[in-house]
């Protein structure tokens, strides 16, 4: 059971000059949801594309449910299912219709496309909209399709990039606790997100930017990484009426080492010998709207982001 | 190159397609009625045989040999009798006003004259306007009162006898070689249309990516993708066929079958062009202005509407580098000689020979386009 269900060693990409996917290495383990986070044009979707076998890596390896992604490519296509970023169903086929082509693309039997479709159609509740033109769907249901489908055939290992984009907080929080349920029953899901609060959920999380890994591990792990709060340092967060002016008042502070707007918080970094008082009255806000916190996940993705755009 | 040949999939490739053309009811149909549009637009356009030229005639005689030779316009192709008139300046008359384009004027005792052999003549006068129809008409004219009106004198024993279908339609032969050659052309211009946007469609969509990801093999999805538009092709030579048989009056001098079969190939050679082309192509555009491309030449180097033997040679060999070439040899052949496979192998083989050559480039082409 935890076995790792996918392992990247040295994955490396690179068209021409560019390098998009650089020697990255994390595994996965079965059974879990892991969330691959990064800017847009960070590698996410190369690194996907090279694990189902749509993108050749240039160095490297990887192996997905053990079959290796380039020598075994017919054997992880069986294993693994696979939900493109965007609708990329056919918008002028049923749902029905949809599912019954992927059932007989995985070459599935009369019998078995009857009887894994219903499961499918039930695990995701898409039962009544069966003869509905999938184009005339909501997102949201369009995006319960595309996972039905990629569920079709009883994948062991299944890749959702960006599942939840452009679809409503409802319909994503639906998507999440279904992939729980279906992650307990033994499916490995590897998801790309730009949601915090879903990254939040997932098991492990590995963090790409440029093409380079720069943290992986628990959610807790990584927050608590020296590099998010460097060890002369302690992070407060501070509440205001004012975010702007507050700030603005912040960057006069000389021990200040880093300060990010979140709604209407400020977290700053700042030198471990400074209390919290001493802050608030130094930027002006009541001393019980200062305390100190915990690093977010978005501390450390900006914190990792700033440090490696210093380097 | 294994996975190349991988066939797997290819059912669930045709059964979605199918699904996808049976959606939009219209597209079908317009697949199916542009090609016969096309024809019959093209065919009467581009038919050099002038016929149905509208005609006067002032009947001074009203004898039995008088009316044979109205018979004889009227049952002709060349003409059509739309007026009769009573005295010579109403002859001219019509043809100022652009209500006739030519008018006969057949003189007094022109029976009598005539089995009396004393050779009479009908004047004929024809509109020059149009240099085309005048010398046609002018042909036409010299025929009708030169050669049938000897043969009525000669078969003295029926006089009204008069051949119009055998010896007033010399022109028969133009549409025999034209509409053929315009069934190829067609034929090639809506099936290389219909593939060429099959492959970089779904690019477009973002649903290649999901097609790639199932065990689908290369040549299941592109023989899958081929398949449904065969059924479509071969309903659009049905309908081509019966246009050329039934409003173009082409009799199939050949065997039918063979026909059927050596269309049938041409069109899956065709449609795989289109696929090839969609494979090559970035985007749905792009598709479209290669299918151009290849389009346009093959209009006129292909001997779909130029003999090619009157070519420079050059273009002769030009021609032998399209398919449709192969088959308006292959069409001409079986519709206007009857000829059979001892025949026109020289032709059949290298069409064949671009069929797979196409697929297999297409196969080749898509497996390296999609692995980056």
């Amino acid at each position: 059971m935890n076995d790792p269900s996918i392992v990247l060693n040295t994955l490396t990409k690179a068209y021409g000059d560019r390098v998009v996917v650089d020697n990255v290495n994390f595994s996965v383990a079965a059974g879990t949801i892991f969330g691959y986070l990064g800017p847009n044009g960070s590698g996410k979707t190369t690194t996907i594309k090279m694990l189902c076998g749509l993108v050749r890596p240039t160095s490297g390896d990887a192996h997905v449910a053990g079959f290796d992604v380039e020598t075994q490519a017919n054997q992880v296509r069986r294993a693994i299912g696979y939900m493109a970023q965007g609708f990329s169903l056919y918008g002028d086929l049923t749902v029905d219709e949809n599912l019954e082509f992927y059932g007989r693309a995985y070459g599935m039997s009369a019998s078995a496309r009857e009887a894994r479709k219903r499961h499918v159609v039930e695990t995701v509740g898409i039962g009544e909209y069966m003869q509905y033109l999938s184009a005339n769907l909501s997102g949201g249901w369009q995006r319960r399709l595309a996972l039905a489908c990629a569920l079709l055939h009883d994948p062991t290992v299944v890749f959702l990039d960006e599942p939840t984009a452009g679809i409503d907080p409802v319909a994503r929080r639906d998507l999440w606790d279904l992939l729980f349920v279906l992650a307990s029953a033994g499916k490995t899901f590897f998801v790309t997100t730009h949601y915090m609060d879903e990254a939040e959920r997932c098991s492990s999380l590995a963090y790409i930017y440029q093409g380079h890994i720069l943290a992986s591990g628990s959610p807790d792990e990584i927050c608590s990484m020296p590099d998010i709060t460097p060890v002369d340092t302690v992070r407060y967060g501070i509440a205001t009426d004012d975010v702007m002016e507050t700030f603005r008042q912040t960057h006069n502070l000389q021990y200040l080492r880093d300060a990010t707007i979140f709604g209407r918080d400020i977290h700053v970094v700042v030198d471990r010998r400074i209390a919290a008082a001493q802050l608030a009255r130094d930027v002006g806000v009541d001393a019980s709207r200062v305390e100190p916190i915990r690093p977010s996940l978005e501390d450390a993705f900006v914190a990792l982001t700033r440090k490696a755009d210093a380097a | 190159m294994s996975e190349l040949f991988d066939f797997s999939g290819m059912g669930a490739v045709v059964y979605k397609e199918l699904r996808q053309i049976l959606r939009s009811p219209f597209t079908l149909a317009l697949a199916i009625g542009v090609p016969l549009l096309q024809l019959l637009l093209l065919g009467y356009a581009i038919n050099t045989t002038v016929e149905h030229v509208p005609c006067a005639v002032y009947n001074e005689d009203r004898g039995p040999a008088a009316q044979a030779f109205i018979d004889g316009l009227a049952g002709s192709r060349t003409f059509d009798v739309v007026m009769n008139v009573s005295n010579r300046r109403d002859l001219i008359g019509a043809i100022v006003a652009g209500k006739v384009r030519a008018a006969f004027d057949i003189p007094q005792n022109f029976t009598a004259d005539l089995l009396a052999g004393r050779d009479p003549a009908v004047g004929a006068f024809v509109d020059g306007s149009d240099s085309a129809i005048a010398q046609v008409a002018y042909g036409s004219a010299i025929t009708l009162s030169g050669i049938p009106l000897r043969n009525l004198t000669a078969a003295t024993v029926t006089p009204f006898e008069v051949r119009p279908v055998v010896l007033f339609n010399p022109a028969m032969r133009s549409a025999n070689f034209f509409v053929p050659g315009l069934i190829g052309l067609v034929l090639q211009n809506i099936t290389i249309m219909l593939t060429a946007l099959a492959i970089v469609g779904e690019r477009e969509r973002g649903t290649l990516d999901q097609l790639l990801v199932t065990p689908i093999g290369t040549a299941g999805l592109m023989l899958g993708k081929l398949i449904p538009y065969v059924l479509v092709a071969a309903l659009q030579f049905t309908a081509v066929l019966l246009g050329l048989r039934f409003v173009f009056g082409v009799p199939i001098a050949g065997n039918i079958v063979l026909l059927a079969v050596l269309s049938l190939s041409f069109l899956m050679v065709s449609l795989g062009l289109g696929l090839l082309i969609s494979t090559i192509a970035q985007t749905q555009i792009q598709a479209q202005l290669m299918a151009i491309f290849i389009l346009l030449p093959s209009v006129l180097v292909s001997g779909a509407v130029f003999e090619r033997s009157l070519m420079p040679l050059p273009m002769q060999i030009f021609g032998y580098v399209i398919p449709l070439t192969y088959y308006i040899e292959i069409l001409r052949g079986i519709v206007i000689r009857g000829a059979g496979v001892a025949q026109l192998w020289p032709s059949i083989l290298p069409m064949l020979g671009y069929g797979v050559l196409i697929f297999v480039m297409a196969s080749i082409r898509f497996a390296r386009s999609t692995r980056g």
